[in-house]
C-alpha cells in the first residue's frame, strides 16, 4: 500500500469505543502514532499547547471527533477550532463521529466547512480502512 | 274663518279625509279627498255598504260597525285603526276617529281618516328591530352602555346591569366607574375612554372587569364618540359583551395546546436521546463482533472479552436510565396534594442521610413564609432530592458543603429557592445545556446527566419554571417558581 497515517486524533469520551478503534488502527497498522483526548477541551488545550510552541510536526493528519462529550462537547470544540485551524500550514481532515441519527445533527455538523464528513458508528473496519489511506501520506 | 274650500283644500295638503255623518237618517257623505283616495261606490249603493264590504279590511269590519253605532245612537268617541283598500288596490293605514262635537250639534257628525300608513310602518320598523336587539342582547349576553361626559352620568341597560350582577336600580357612580375593571386592566381602559373621549377614537377591547362582589370576568368592550350638532364630543356609547365562558375555554384551549406541544417536543428529544444511548453500545458491539471476526489468534480473541462485558454492563445500566425517567413521567397521572415543605425535606434528608453524613454536608431550611404547597409529593421530594446531591455532588473540594433551602410568595406565586457553597458552573458557557440530558459539565464519576433533565421535566409538567444562577468557586442557586 504504501500510504499510511502519520498521527491519528480521536476526541471521544467512550472509553469502549476508544478502546477498539486503538485495536483496529493497531491491527490493521493504520497508523504510526495515536492522540487520545476524552473531552474537547483537553483536545483544544493540546492543540493551543502546539500553537504557542509553533511545533507542527506533532499536529495529527486525521481527528475523529465526538459530539456528545463532558466539559466540551464537539459543537463546542468546532466553534474554537476553526479560530486556530487556519494558523496551522498543515492539511488536518477531521470527521464528526456519532451514534445519533438525529437528522439535525447531521444537518449542523454539515454547517462546518472544515468537516469532511459526518460519521455515524459504528464505523466498518473497510470504512476506517478507507478513510485512513485516503489520508494517509506516500511513505517517507 | 276658513271657508269649507279652504278647509278642505288644508286638509287635503294633510292627507285628511272625511265623512259627513247625517245623526237623523245615519246617511254618509264623503269628504272629495276621500273619493279620490278610494273610489267612488256604483250608483245604486250606499257609501256606508260600499265601504264595509269593498273598501274596509275585513279584520277591522266589526269594530268598525260596533264604533259606528255608538257614536251615532250615544255620541260615543271613535277611534281605531283600520286599513283600507285605496283606488290603486293597495292596503293603507289609517287613524279613524271622530272630530269632537262641541257645540252639541246632535244633527250631524264627522269622522276624520288620517294616512297614518308611514308611522305605522316605521312603527313596525322599530318594533321588529327591538325584538332582534332585545333577542341578539340576550342570547350573545350583550349590553349597552352610555357616558354622559356633559353631565357626568352612566346609563346602563338591563343586561350590562345583568354582566356585571348588580341590582336593576343600581346607579353606576361616574367618578368611581373604573372600579369596575380588574386593576391590571385600568391602564388600558383610561387611556381607550381618554382618547375616545378627546379625540374621538373608537376602541374594541377584550378585557377583565370586576364586579361589585370583586369578581373577575371577561368582556368584549367596544366604545364610539357621541357627537352633539356643533360636533363636540359629548358622550361614549357602546357595549359590552359577556365572553367570560368563551375566553376560559379558549385560555384552558391554549394551556392544553401549550403543554402539548411540550409534551410533543419532550417525546421527540426522548426519542433521539432513546436512540442515541442505546445506539452508542449497540455500535460498540458491532465493532467488537467485527474484530472478532478478524482476530487471528485465540489470545486476541480471549483480550477481547472483557470489552464485551464492559458494553454490556453500560447498556444495561443506559436501559435501566430510561426506564427511570420513564417512570418518573407516569407519576404525571398522580394527583396534586397539600404538602408541607418541611414534611418533604425531612423525607429526602432520610433516604440520602449516608451521603450528607459522609460528606459533613449542613442543610438549613427556612419555611416560615410559605410553610405548604398544593403539588405532587413524589415530584416535590424528587426535586429536593436531585437538587440537593447535586449540590452535594458538586461541592467545593476546600469546604465542607453548605446547602440553602427558603420558600417564599412573590406576586402570588409560590417559589423555591436551593442556593449552595459548591463548585459553581461556567454559565455563559453551560446555562443553556444545564437542564439537557446527559449533559455532565465536571469530570465526575458519578455524573449521569439525567438529574436536571428529570427536575425541569418535572417542574415544567405541573407548569412552573427552573432557572440558575452560579458563580464559579462561589456556588449555585437554583430557583423554582411553581
Amino acid at each position: 500500500m504504501g500510504q499510511k497515517v502519520e498521527l491519528a486524533c480521536i476526541i471521544d469520551d467512550d472509553k469502549i469505543y476508544v478502546n477498539l478503534v486503538k485495536k483496529i488502527i493497531e491491527i490493521k497498522k493504520l497508523s504510526n502514532n495515536l492522540l487520545i483526548f476524552k473531552n474537547g477541551k483537553e483536545a483544544l488545550d493540546h492543540f493551543k499547547l502546539i500553537l504557542e510552541n509553533a511545533n507542527e510536526e506533532i499536529l495529527p493528519d486525521i481527528i475523529f471527533l465526538d459530539i456528545n462529550m463532558p466539559i466540551m462537547d464537539g459543537w463546542e470544540f468546532l466553534n474554537e477550532f476553526i479560530k486556530i485551524k487556519n494558523i496551522f500550514d498543515k492539511k488536518i481532515t477531521l470527521y464528526v463521529v456519532s451514534s445519533s441519527i438525529d437528522p439535525r445533527d447531521l444537518e449542523r455538523a454539515k454547517s462546518f466547512n472544515l468537516v469532511t464528513d459526518y460519521l455515524i458508528k459504528p464505523i466498518e473496519l473497510k470504512k476506517f480502512e478507507k478513510i485512513f489511506h485516503r489520508n494517509g501520506h506516500a511513505a517517507a | 274663518m276658513l271657508n269649507d274650500i279652504q278647509l278642505n283644500s288644508i286638509l287635503e295638503d294633510f292627507d285628511i279625509a272625511y265623512w259627513k255623518i247625517n245623526l237623523l237618517n245615519k246617511e254618509v257623505s264623503w269628504s272629495e279627498h276621500f273619493n279620490t283616495l278610494v273610489g267612488k261606490p256604483e250608483l245604486s249603493e250606499s257609501n256606508f255598504d260600499y265601504f264595509l264590504k269593498e273598501i274596509l279590511h275585513s279584520d277591522y269590519r266589526y269594530d268598525f260597525r260596533i264604533y259606528f253605532e255608538k257614536l251615532t245612537e250615544e255620541n260615543e268617541a271613535f277611534s281605531i285603526e283600520v286599513k283600507l283598500k285605496l283606488s290603486n288596490g293597495k292596503y293603507r293605514w289609517f287613524e279613524c276617529r271622530n272630530l269632537i262635537n262641541k257645540d252639541n250639534n246632535r244633527k250631524t257628525a264627522v269622522l276624520l281618516f288620517v294616512n297614518i300608513h308611514q308611522s305605522k310602518r316605521d312603527q313596525y320598523t322599530i318594533e321588529e328591530n327591538f325584538f332582534y336587539y332585545h333577542e341578539t342582547a340576550q342570547m350573545t349576553n350583550t349590553g349597552g352602555w352610555y357616558i354622559d361626559i356633559v353631565n357626568r352620568n352612566i346609563y346602563w341597560d338591563n343586561v350590562t346591569k345583568k354582566i356585571i350582577d348588580c341590582p336593576l336600580d343600581y346607579q353606576p357612580p361616574y367618578e368611581e366607574h373604573f372600579k369596575f375593571y380588574a386593576p391590571q386592566e385600568h391602564a388600558t381602559v383610561m387611556s381607550a375612554f381618554e382618547k375616545c373621549e378627546k379625540y374621538g377614537i373608537p376602541f374594541k377591547l377584550e378585557l377583565k372587569m370586576r364586579n361589585l362582589y370583586h369578581k373577575d370576568f371577561w368582556i368584549c368592550a367596544t366604545g364610539k364618540p357621541v357627537y352633539n350638532e356643533e360636533q363636540k364630543i359629548i358622550g361614549i356609547r357602546g357595549v359590552f359583551q359577556d365572553i367570560n365562558k368563551q375566553k376560559i375555554n379558549e385560555l384552558n384551549l391554549q394551556n392544553s395546546l401549550d403543554i402539548i406541544a411540550t409534551q410533543n417536543s419532550r417525546l421527540f428529544n426522548f426519542a433521539h436521546i432513546v436512540s442515541h444511548s442505546l445506539r452508542s453500545h449497540s455500535s460498540n458491539l458491532c465493532l467488537i463482533a467485527e474484530l472478532l471476526k478478524e482476530a487471528k489468534t485465540d489470545t486476541d480473541k480471549v483480550e477481547l472479552i472483557p470489552n464485551v462485558t464492559d458494553i454490556s454492563e453500560n447498556l444495561d445500566s443506559a436501559i435501566n436510565q430510561l426506564n427511570e425517567i420513564v417512570n418518573k413521567q407516569t407519576l404525571l397521572r398522580k394527583e396534586r396534594r397539600i404538602i408541607s415543605f418541611e414534611k418533604a425535606l425531612s423525607g429526602v434528608m432520610a433516604s440520602t442521610s449516608s451521603l450528607i453524613n459522609r460528606e459533613n454536608a449542613k442543610i438549613v431550611a427556612e419555611f416560615h413564609n410559605l410553610k405548604e404547597i398544593s403539588y405532587i409529593p413524589e415530584y416535590l421530594e424528587s426535586i429536593l432530592l436531585n437538587l440537593i446531591t447535586n449540590a452535594i455532588k458538586y461541592k467545593h473540594p476546600g469546604r465542607k458543603p453548605v446547602i440553602f433551602i427558603q420558600t417564599y410568595m412573590k406576586n402570588e406565586t409560590p417559589f423555591l429557592e436551593i442556593s449552595d457553597n459548591g463548585l459553581g458552573i461556567d454559565l455563559d458557557r453551560y446555562g443553556d445545556k444545564m437542564f439537557g440530558m446527559y449533559k455532565t459539565f465536571h469530570e465526575n464519576l458519578d455524573s449521569r446527566g439525567i438529574g436536571l433533565f428529570i427536575t425541569k421535566n418535572q417542574v415544567e409538567t405541573l407548569g412552573g419554571s427552573i432557572s440558575v444562577t452560579s458563580t464559579i468557586d462561589v456556588g449555585t442557586t437554583f430557583k423554582i417558581k411553581f
